[in-house]
C-alpha cells in the first residue's frame, strides 16, 4: 500500500503528518551559518549516517547538541569498524580495544574500510570529529571516552567469542548483557550527559538500572522485529533459553507450519521486554529539559508501538515489520508531554492485551503483566480516579511524575497554538475543496 | 518463639478457615490451634492440606451466643482470636446481619472481657465498593454511604466495630484484613461458578470490554496475612503502627476480569471457540430482563443486573500498606492458585 493511501485511511495520522511537517515548533533552531567549517562538516556526516537521529539531535538544546552529535559520530565510527567484515581481526580487534585512545589525538583517520561500507566517511574524516570533540566541555569528553572504551572492548569480546558467533545468545542473562553492550551503554552515556548539563534528576546517576532499561527496551524490541533480517544475514540474537521452549532450531519459525510456536515464542520475548517499561517511565519523568526529554521519549514510544505491532504478528517471520510513518508523526507530537507518553504506553499495552488469544502459551502471564503496568501507570497519575476523602500516596515515582507534569504545563500554550494553526489550515483546505466542488457543480 | 501459645480460629471449619489452620500450623508450629464453628470440622480433608486434624481442638457453637463463645475462649486459653466467620455471598440480609454484625459484636465483647490480646478480623475488599469503579484503591478510600449489597454493608459495619474496639491502653488490639476475590482449594463460588458457566456453554459471552482490572487472591496468601497480622499486633515494635487499622490483601497482580476467567477455562481444558462481546449497558439490561423472566418462571437467573455490574466494574487495590506494615508478600501466584483450585475441584467432584 502506498504511503499516501495509508495516510488517507488513517485521518488522525494524516493530520499528525501535516502538523508535524508544517507546524511543529522547533524548541532550539540551529544556526548553521555561524558555525565553524569542522562543525558544519560533522553535522553533514550526521545527516549522511542517520536520518532519524539527525532530526532529533538537531532539535536538542544547544548545551548538549554538539556533545550528543559527537557522541553519536564516535559510536558510529566504532560500529563501522566492527561491522566491516573485510577488516582483518588482527587490525580490527586492537583498533576496537584502543578506540577511546584515538580520542586523545588531535588528528587521526582510518581508511581501511571497504569502499562499500556506507558510513566509512566518518572514519575518513575523523580528524574533524576530533577537532569538535576537543572543543566540548571536558566532562562531556570524559563521558564519551568512557563509553567508547567500554563499548569498544565489549565489541572486541563478542567478536572473539566463538560460542556466541557460532550459536548466538544462549541465556536470558547473556541476552541482557549483549543488549547492555549495544544499547545499555549508550543510555548510560546519555544519562551522564543529561545530568552533567543539569537537564535531569541527578539521582538518575545513582540508579543506572533505569537508563539500562531505556536501552534494553529499545534493543530487545528491535531484536524481536529483526528476526527475519538477522536470519537472512546469518545472525541471531533471540536467546536460546527462550526460543528452545518452542523450537529445536531458531530458523524453524520461518516455516509456516511453525508459525504458531513462533508466535508463542514472540509472546514470551515481548513479556521479557515489557519488564523494562516501569523503569522507562520513571526515567522519562526524571528528564526535565524538554529537548532532552524528546530525544529520550521518541525512540521509546516508537518501541512500544513496534512491540505491539510485532506481538502475535506472523509477518515477523517473513519480513521487517515497521510502524507507519503517520503513526510516528502522531507519536512524536503526542509524546511531547509526559502525560501524552503515558497515554501512548497505556494504549499499546491494551492493544497487546486484546490481541492475545486464549491459546497463546503465555496468555495469563501477558494479562497479568499488562495489568501490572496499567496499575503502575495509574499510580503515576491517580488524580482522575481518586474519590473525595481519599489521599494519594506520595511515592517517589508519583512525586517525580507530578513534578514532570507541572513542568509540562509550560508547553501547553505552544502546543495549543501549534494545533490550532494546523486545524485552521485544514479547515481552509476543506473550505477551498468545497468551493471547488461548488463551482464545478454550479 | 511465638508471642502467643494459643489461637482461636472462629469460622475455622470454612473455606478460608481451613487454610488459616494450615498456615498457622505451618508458620507457628508451637501454637495450639482451636477452631470454633457452627458446622462440624470436615471429617475428610482434601489432599492439599498437610496438617493433622487430631492436633486441632474443635469447639462447636454459635457465634451469636455469648455463652458458646465465652466457653470456647476459656477452654482454649487463647491470646489471639481470628474472626473469619462469614456466610457466603448471595444470601438474605438477615443472615448477614446476624453473623457479620451481631456475631462480630458478641465475639468482640466477650474477647475484651476475657482479656484477649489480639483480635484479627476478616473483612472484605467489597466494603469500599458501591458499584462504581475502584482504581488502585488504598485504605484511605472512604466506605460508601450506600453499600453494593447486604453482604458488603454488614461486613463494613463489622469492620467498623472491630477497628473502634481497638484499645491499646487496656491491651486489646484489633486489626481488619480486606481480602479481594478469594480462590483456592475449598472455593465454592468463583472457580466453580466459572466452571458452571463453561459447562452451560456461556463462556463465549464477554460482558463489557475486558479492560476492567480485577483482583483475585489465593486463599493461602490471605491466611498468611492473618498469621502476620497476629504477629505484628503482638510485637511491641509493630503494634502501634498496625492496630486499629484496615489492610487490603490481594495477590498484588490485578488482571482483566475475562482474562482471569479464560485462564481458569483454559487450565480446565476448555477453550471457548469464539467471543461475543456484550457492551456493559447491554449486559446490565440483559441482566434485568433475565432476572425478571426467571422470576416469573420461578427459576434462578444465570445473569442478573447485579452480576453484570460486578463483572464489568474495575476493581483493584494498592496493597503497599500490607506489604510495608505487615511484611505481607503473596507466596502463591495466581496461575498456581488456579491450578490448585482446579486440582482440588477435580478431587472432590
Amino acid at each position: 500500500m502506498g504511503k499516501l493511501a495509508q495516510l488517507v485511511l488513517h485521518p488522525l495520522e494524516l493530520r499528525a503528518a501535516i502538523q508535524f511537517k508544517f507546524f511543529k515548533q522547533s524548541l532550539h533552531p540551529r544556526q548553521p551559518t555561524n558555525e565553524r567549517e569542522t562543525l558544519k562538516h560533522c553535522y553533514e556526516l550526521l545527516a549522511l549516517t542517520s536520518r532519524s537521529f539527525c532530526t532529533v539531535i538537531l532539535e536538542l538544546n544547544p548545551e548538549l547538541r554538539n556533545a550528543i552529535m559527537i557522541f553519536y559520530l564516535v559510536l558510529r565510527a566504532l560500529d563501522t569498524v566492527e561491522d566491516d567484515m573485510t577488516i582483518k581481526p588482527d587490525i580490527k580487534i586492537p583498533l576496537l580495544r584502543s578506540f577511546d585512545e584515538k580520542l586523545n589525538l588531535k588528528s587521526w583517520s582510518f581508511d581501511g574500510n571497504s569502499p562499500d561500507e556506507k558510513d566509512r566517511q566518518v572514519l575518513v574524516d575523523f580528524t574533524d570529529v576530533l577537532e569538535e570533540y576537543h572543543r566540548l566541555k571536558p566532562v562531556y569528553q570524559d563521558v564519551i571516552k568512557d563509553i567508547t572504551h567500554k563499548m569498544g572492548n565489549g565489541m572486541a569480546d563478542y567478536i572473539t567469542d566463538e560460542e556466541f558467533n557460532l550459536n548466538g545468545v544462549a541465556t536470558v542473562k547473556d541476552y541482557d548483557l549483549y543488549c547492555h553492550y549495544v544499547a545499555g551503554l549508550v543510555g548510560e552515556g546519555l544519562t551522564h550527559l543529561i545530568v552533567e548539563a543539569g537537564f535531569g534528576d541527578p539521582k538518575l546517576e545513582d540508579n543506572m538500572q533505569l537508563s539500562e532499561s531505556m536501552g534494553l527496551f529499545l534493543q530487545k524490541t528491535n531484536i524481536i522485529r529483526d528476526y527475519r533480517e538477522d536470519l537472512d544475514d546469518g545472525r541471531s540474537f533471540w536467546p536460546k533459553e527462550i526460543w528452545s521452549k518452542y523450537a529445536d532450531s531458531l530458523s524453524d519459525f520461518s516455516k509456516r507450519e511453525n508459525y504458531e510456536k513462533g508466535l508463542d515464542c514472540i509472546s514470551e520475548l515481548v513479556l521479557n521486554t515489557m519488564d523494562h517499561i516501569k523503569d522507562v517511565l520513571v526515567y522519562l519523568s526524571s528528564v526535565y529539559d524538554f529537548s532532552s526529554y524528546n530525544f529520550c521519549v521518541i525512540p521509546q514510544v516508537m518501541a512500544i508501538a513496534t512491540l505491539a505491532t510485532v506481538f502475535r504478528n506472523e509477518k515477523v517471520f517473513e519480513t521487517n515489520v515497521k510502524i507507519r510513518k503517520g503513526t510516528t508523526c502522531y507519536l512524536i507530537l503526542k509524546a511531547r508531554t509526559f502525560e501524552g507518553a503515558c497515554e501512548i504506553f497505556s494504549y499499546y499495552l491494551r492493544q497487546i492485551h486484546h490481541s492475545c488469544p486464549i491459546t497463546d502459551a503465555n496468555y495469563i502471564k501477558i494479562g497479568i503483566k499488562c495489568g501490572e503496568l496499567e496499575q503502575f501507570l495509574e499510580s503515576l497519575n491517580p488524580a482522575p480516579h481518586v474519590p473525595p476523602g481519599a489521599t494519594i500516596p506520595q511515592t517517589p515515582h508519583f512525586v517525580k511524575a507530578e513534578r514532570k507534569r507541572k513542568l509540562d504545563r509550560e508547553l501547553v500554550p505552544t502546543l495549543a497554538i501549534e494545533s490550532l494553526k494546523c486545524d485552521v489550515f485544514l479547515s481552509l483546505v476543506a473550505l477551498g475543496f468545497l468551493g471547488v466542488i461548488y463551482s464545478i457543480s454550479s | 518463639m511465638s508471642q502467643f501459645n494459643s489461637v482461636l480460629l472462629v469460622g475455622g471449619a470454612g473455606f478460608l478457615g481451613s487454610h488459616l489452620v494450615q498456615q498457622f500450623r505451618t508458620n507457628k508450629p508451637d501454637v495450639e490451634i482451636h477452631v470454633f464453628d457452627i458446622r462440624p470440622f470436615p471429617e475428610k480433608l482434601a489432599k492439599y492440606f498437610t496438617f493433622d486434624p487430631k492436633e486441632i481442638t474443635f469447639h462447636q457453637g454459635d457465634l451469636t451466643s455469648a455463652e458458646d463463645v465465652s466457653k470456647a475462649i476459656k477452654d482454649s486459653k487463647c491470646q489471639v482470636v481470628v474472626h473469619s466467620a462469614s456466610p457466603v455471598h448471595g444470601l438474605g440480609k438477615d443472615i448477614y446481619e446476624k453473623v457479620n454484625v451481631l456475631g462480630t459484636q458478641t465475639l468482640l465483647q466477650v474477647s475484651k472481657e476475657l482479656n484477649i490480646k489480639a483480635f484479627v478480623y476478616t473483612s472484605s475488599a467489597g466494603v469500599i465498593f458501591d458499584g462504581s469503579d475502584v482504581y488502585n484503591a488504598n485504605e484511605t478510600w472512604p466506605i460508601p454511604k450506600v453499600a453494593m449489597d447486604g453482604y458488603n454493608e454488614t461486613k463494613a459495619a463489622g469492620e467498623d466495630m472491630v477497628l473502634k474496639a481497638n484499645d491499646p491502653k487496656n491491651g486489646f488490639l484489633t486489626i481488619a484484613l480486606r481480602p479481594a476475590g478469594i480462590i483456592g482449594p475449598g472455593d465454592r463460588q468463583v472457580v466453580p461458578g466459572l466452571r458452571q458457566v463453561a459447562r452451560t456453554g456461556q463462556s463465549k459471552f464477554q460482558l463489557g470490554d475486558n479492560n476492567n482490572l480485577f483482583d483475585w487472591t489465593y486463599v493461602g496468601n490471605v491466611a498468611d496475612a492473618h498469621v502476620l497480622a497476629a504477629e505484628k499486633l503482638l510485637s511491641a515494635d509493630t503494634r502501634d503502627a498496625v492496630s486499629g487499622q484496615a489492610f487490603f490483601i490481594t495477590n498484588d497482580a490485578p488482571a482483566y476480569f475475562w482474562t482471569l476467567a479464560r485462564a481458569v477455562w483454559k487450565a480446565d481444558g476448555h477453550i471457548p471457540a469464539k467471543t461475543v462481546v456484550l457492551p456493559r449497558p447491554v449486559a446490565i439490561v440483559a441482566g434485568y430482563l433475565s432476572q425478571t423472566v426467571a422470576g416469573l418462571l420461578g427459576k434462578e437467573a444465570g445473569l442478573t443486573a447485579f452480576r453484570a455490574k460486578v463483572v464489568t466494574a474495575t476493581r483493584y487495590h494498592d496493597i503497599t500498606k500490607a506489604k510495608t506494615l505487615l511484611g505481607y508478600k503473596p507466596q502463591v501466584d495466581i496461575e498456581t492458585g488456579i491450578k490448585y483450585t482446579l486440582e482440588w475441584l477435580n478431587e472432590v467432584v
